[in-house]
């Protein structure tokens, strides 16, 4: 050990101090690094409290793993401990610490017993299976392989249209000017209104998933999608197959997604977009 | 529209082209950015506002206020005197920020600054007017320090000013003109509702109120009060005092919405009416109603946009109070003309309208069955289902009755046989229902109804109807699933554990020092 008298070498190359300093920095950069990745354009999501602390416990096993690597480092990190524990002049810091630890234990017991209220967690599936088959007004429909059958007759540009007045006479309230899920109504409702503009929805989905979900509604979703919470309606009671056929068409076109396509189904030209 | 289409990509290389001259002057005034701004609009304006800008779009009969029509060019959130055009800040205020309280949503979010320029350049090419000189905002200095005295002093002017006279003396938008009230197009209009400065169409800061005030809402009854200024009736501090009484009339921040509404746990005795002022000790919860748009007929322009929940239990009895805005005690002649009005500008697409004026409403409902705490599934939040039903407690204002009973769907319900435990008070007053329901945790027969029990969430849900808004049992305002929680006191055993373990904490520590001081005595000596 390369004992110097006067207690602690300059601290930025004190091992005890580099130990802090790396748990502090490994913290900034779990709490508040990753999750800010997003505004420089990385896909980034806040890390839950759980996994904070997982990857606190890794990075302290690094800090000691560092701090005990040679003894002469061990012994120069453990020296302030030792210090504030043992040394007359370190007293006040001492008793400082033996105030303060437990009253924090204190506070982290309280918090935990505390009796909390909360409302049962609804979990939800967002996008469940869709069934093979439905019946749509009496007609029955397979969901796999179905195709919007308007991409094939017509003009487009007049689905888009047809689309576009039947949207805002029904959907708007809900799913906004903006199709982010975010209306007028939306904050009424628990699950809120789907964002359509969001790239993990429609863009992930055929259309016959769409058309499922539009003509079924919130009680046509199977047990996992929580039904009971669902504000969809169940558009088949006001909107005829081909409106539901033309607001998936605007939904498209509004969003500028492309739909899903049912691969193997697909054979030569394939259909859609413009 | 495909010759539209044309044009529009006719113009697009000239567009390019002229990018670098719009960088070096002011963006109106160029006929390329409303050429853009007209692409902008068939996507996301035109649906509402229409194709002409009159605000005949297709949506436009599924809201109240309806779309602006651009072809009058006259606009209520301006920062010019009234009957000017508003500047284009002003346009590019209400695009970025939307209005509060109405279908129009702000397109920050979603349109880039120069789309949201280019789309106003379209905008203002729908009136004529436009092409005048740049119309200039008023000055309108700086707000005095807010004080009590002040705010009453704002409380006598709004009383001098007459604001009451639509607003009402408690500003619930209760005056006595309300039912009258019409915009320059013949649409039916609501004073605003003082109490909810998150709905205020132009904001629902003291400088925004100040602003409307001096500027008027043009198009509408609001009249601007900046010739009352020049008249010398009040002065500009007076008016900015009106700003500040008017602010406080809405709770301090925007109330935010909580899943768990927490019954208070009463020792004395329960109150006996929603005026009871024991309801005093029990904080109210914000709970928004929207339109019950989910199932025949839907009702896209609903008056009942939220009501304050209060709760309070003693163990053996659950109290409900409820307090809610409502501009009118339906049904009342008087309010005819409002019902002509609201219908002439809603579509019937559900069927006929309703031309008769009904009673005001008021339904809590709760699960037939009460769910388990690890059971998710609860019965369909609008109505119940034959397989999973509501339990039901519906109060209507005229008769002032209640009834309890079950719900197997939307408009399906049964009432519950022989006495009812739910009873009920209802006071109407100055455009404020105030209803409180009361039922003992376990009812007479288990059988017909839940039994509440303490210390676990029960799912609630909530149902408002305005008679004098032409709504019924189906059309009205309506709510997800909340959940009510009757709190217990808190058990002592909670303060006991964190003691013990400040206690264990500070003699583990203790030992550690003394440990560390013997040896460290030990290896110096």
């Amino acid at each position: 050990m390369s004992a110097n008298r006067s207690g602690f070498r300059l601290w930025p190359r004190h091992p005890f101090w580099q130990a802090v300093a790396l748990a502090f920095v490994a913290y900034l950069i779990f709490d508040w690094g990753i999750p800010a990745l997003r505004y420089v354009g990385i896909p980034s999501a806040p890390v839950p409290n759980s996994v904070l602390a997982e990857f606190m416990f890794i990075a302290l096993i690094g800090i000691l793993i560092y701090v005990s690597e040679n003894d002469a480092r061990w012994d120069e990190f453990k020296q302030p401990i030792q210090a504030t524990l043992v040394d007359e002049d370190k007293r006040w810091v001492r008793n400082g610490f033996l105030l303060l630890v437990p009253l924090v234990v204190g506070l982290f017991t309280f918090q935990a017993t505390r009796p909390k209220v909360q409302a049962p967690i609804q979990l939800r599936s967002i996008h469940p299976a869709p069934p093979a088959s439905i019946t749509f007004r009496g007609k029955t429909m397979q969901v796999a392989g179905l195709e919007n059958p308007l991409r094939k007759e017509g003009n487009l540009a007049d689905h888009v249209k047809e689309g576009r007045r039947v949207y805002y006479q029904n959907c708007l309230p809900c799913h906004g000017d903006r199709i982010d899920g975010q209306g007028h109504f939306g904050h009424g409702f628990s699950p809120t209104p789907l964002a359509l503009d969001d790239p993990g929805n429609i863009a992930q989905l055929t259309e016959s998933f769409v058309f499922w979900r539009i003509a079924k509604g919130g009680p046509g979703l199977p047990k996992e999608g929580t039904p009971w919470n669902s504000a969809m309606p169940v558009w088949e009671d006001f909107l005829t197959e081909n409106e539901i056929w033309a607001v998936i068409i605007f939904l498209y076109d509004q969003s500028g997604f492309q739909p899903r396509r049912w691969e193997e189904a697909t054979e030569g030209a394939p259909q859609g977009g413009e | 529209m495909s010759a539209t289409g044309r044009r529009v990509g006719g113009s697009a290389g000239r567009v390019s082209l002229m990018a670098l001259g719009i960088l070096a002057f002011p963006a109106s005034g160029f006929a390329q950015d409303a050429q853009r701004g007209k692409a902008i609009y068939e996507k996301w304006c035109l649906e509402c506002h229409g194709e002409t800008g009159e605000g005949d779009g297709a949506g436009a009969k599924f809201m109240l206020p309806p779309p602006r029509n651009f072809t009058q060019a006259v606009y209520q959130i301006r920062t010019t005197a009234s009957g000017e055009l508003p500047t284009d800040a002003d346009l590019e205020q209400v695009v970025a920020e939307g209005m509060p309280g109405t279908a129009m949503p702000e397109w920050k979010s979603k349109l880039s600054d120069g789309e949201r320029k280019d789309v106003i350049a379209y905008i203002k090419k729908f009136s004529t007017f436009f092409e005048g000189p740049a119309p200039k905002p008023l000055d309108f200095g700086k707000a005095p320090s807010s004080s009590a005295e002040g705010i009453a002093e704002g409380r006598k002017t709004y009383e001098k000013l007459e604001c009451f006279k639509c607003h009402g003396m408690k500003g619930r938008g209760e005056g006595k003109s309300s039912p009258t009230l019409k915009d320059d197009l013949g649409f039916a209009i609501r004073a605003a509702d003082l109490t909810e400065n998150w709905t205020f169409n132009g904001g629902g800061t003291v400088e925004d109120i100040y602003r409307r005030m001096r500027t008027g809402l043009d198009g509408t009854p609001m009249p601007s009060f900046s010739d009352v200024l020049d008249a010398k009736i009040i002065t500009e501090e007076q008016l900015w005092r009106v700003a500040q009484y008017v602010r406080s009339l809405s709770p301090e921040k925007t109330p935010e919405v909580k899943e768990v509404i927490r019954a208070h746990p009463m020792t004395g005795k329960l109150p006996s009416g929603p005026t009871d002022s024991a309801w005093a000790a029990v904080e109210p919860q914000w709970i928004p109603l929207v339109g019950q748009i989910i199932q025949k007929p839907r009702w896209f322009m609903p008056n009942v946009d939220g009501v304050w929940v209060q709760a309070a239990h003693d163990d053996q009895t659950l109290a409900v109070k409820l307090s809610w805005d409502d501009r009118s005690q339906s049904p009342n002649p008087v309010w005819d003309e409002w019902l002509a009005r609201v219908m002439k500008g809603a579509s019937d697409i559900d069927g006929p309208l309703p031309t008769k004026q009904g009673p005001d409403r008021f339904w809590l409902q709760f699960p037939k069955q009460i769910p388990g705490l690890d059971d998710m599934e609860r019965p369909y939040f609008l109505g119940g289902s034959t397989r999973k039903p509501v339990y039901l407690w519906r109060w209507a204002s005229s008769p002032d009755a209640s009834e309890e009973g079950t719900g197997t769907g939307f408009g399906q319900f049964t009432a519950r046989p022989g006495s009812a435990d739910v009873t009920h008070a209802a006071v109407y007053d100055q455009g404020q229902w105030q209803l409180q329901f009361t039922r003992p945790l376990v009812p007479t027969d288990t059988t017909a109804a839940p039994a509440f029990t303490v210390g676990r969430p029960i799912p609630i849900a909530f149902f408002a109807s305005d008679g004098s808004n032409g709504e019924t049992e189906l059309r009205g305002s309506v709510s997800a699933w909340y959940a009510i929680y009757l709190d217990v006191p808190t058990p002592p055993t909670v303060y006991v554990a964190p003691v013990v373990a400040v206690l264990l904490t500070a003699g583990l520590c203790f030992m550690v020092v003394w440990r560390a001081q013997q040896r460290g005595h030990s290896t110096r000596g």
